[in-house]
């Protein structure tokens, strides 16, 4: 590893990038957590800057890129599924939680974060719906896998409860730019569900008398 | 059952030998993420997958050692039966 750039602290000692994040770690963080995740990935930001040379920008942005690395650890390490040994767990859970609310509500008010709130829930939602019931939606046989993550527009749905819990995330993503399209867009979806209720019973109807949609597979709503 | 970041890293580190973190990060093209990269290594040590060391510190740098994971001969063998199980499936399903 080549030299890491330092800078002078308070007293005029070298300080070299993430001393301080390393000191905060043993406040959250067990000794082998701090081992096996902290480290290495302070250790990165360091080799990062150093790789970054003389650079300002490279430097700056090696700095911001580790930085957020740390902090998205923080918030993720309370949830990390094999992380049932770090001290105090579902607090940590708890506070993060708060934290993340509370920031919310405080920076961007009641309003967004509660949308958050329920767009994470609902993101959730979608996808333990996703991993029981996968679509049925013909798809092109070397489709691209792609992870849907927390974007919306690439999880595969189809027309059941899915393709609803859709639609309601859907209204609560755009309500959070458009606020006031909220109504229209909650009576836009309650029609719209009312005119799926009564095609499926029409679909239903017409297979029962075997008329044109004979043959079809059943389609299940739940 | 084998999730799948946990396969990407078992396939990049069996295919291109051992590597540091970021080196993973960067070859993933996006599929791993920096600030979680080390839970799931963390966890597939745990499991006993990959195991790792620390770099050779050198003396005229300053900064931490960072770590270099390898599977370990579980892990290598997990891929095989996995990459086995999930062609045979295929090949059930496919008609």
């Amino acid at each position: 590893m080549d030299d890491v750039h330092t800078r002078s602290g308070v007293g005029g000692e070298a300080v070299t990038p993430g001393t301080r994040l390393l000191k905060i770690a043993p406040l959250l963080f067990n000794e082998r957590f701090i081992a096996t995740v902290v480290r290495p990935t302070i250790a990165d930001l360091q080799s990062e800057v150093a790789a970054a040379g003389p650079d300002h920008v490279k430097r700056l942005r090696a700095r911001c890129r580790g930085y957020s690395a740390f902090w998205m650890l923080i918030l993720v390490a309370p949830f990390a599924s094999w992380s049932d040994d770090l001290p105090n767990i579902a607090a940590g859970r708890v506070a993060v939680g708060s934290a993340v609310v509370t920031l919310t509500v405080m920076t961007l008010g009641a309003w967004t974060a509660f949308v958050t709130a329920a767009g994470a829930l609902i993101a959730f939602l979608i996808h333990a719906w996703y991993e029981r019931h996968p679509s049925e939606i013909a798809m092109p046989p070397d489709a691209p896998w792609r992870s849907p993550q927390i974007n919306f527009s690439s999880t595969d749905v189809a027309g059941n409860v899915g393709g609803l819990i859709f639609v309601v995330g859907s209204v609560l993503i755009v309500s959070l730019g458009l606020p006031s399209v909220f109504w229209f867009l909650l009576a836009g979806t309650i029609a719209a569900c009312f005119v799926a209720w009564g095609l499926a019973a029409w679909h239903s109807r017409a297979r029962r008398e075997d008329w044109t949609c004979a043959g079809r597979p059943r389609r299940q709503l739940f | 059952m084998l999730p799948k970041k946990e396969l990407l890293i078992l396939e990049l580190l069996v295919s291109e030998g051992s590597m540091y973190g970021l080196q993973l990060v960067e070859r993933s093209d996006g599929a791993l993420k920096r600030g979680t990269v080390y839970v799931t290594l963390g966890r597939m040590e745990s499991k006993g997958l990959i195991e790792s060391e620390q770099e050779t510190p050198n003396p005229a740098a300053i900064g931490l050692p960072r770590r270099i994971y390898h599977p370990t001969a579980l892990g290598e063998r997990m891929l095989r039966a996995w990459t086995t199980f999930t062609r045979a499936v295929a090949w059930e399903v496919k008609p």
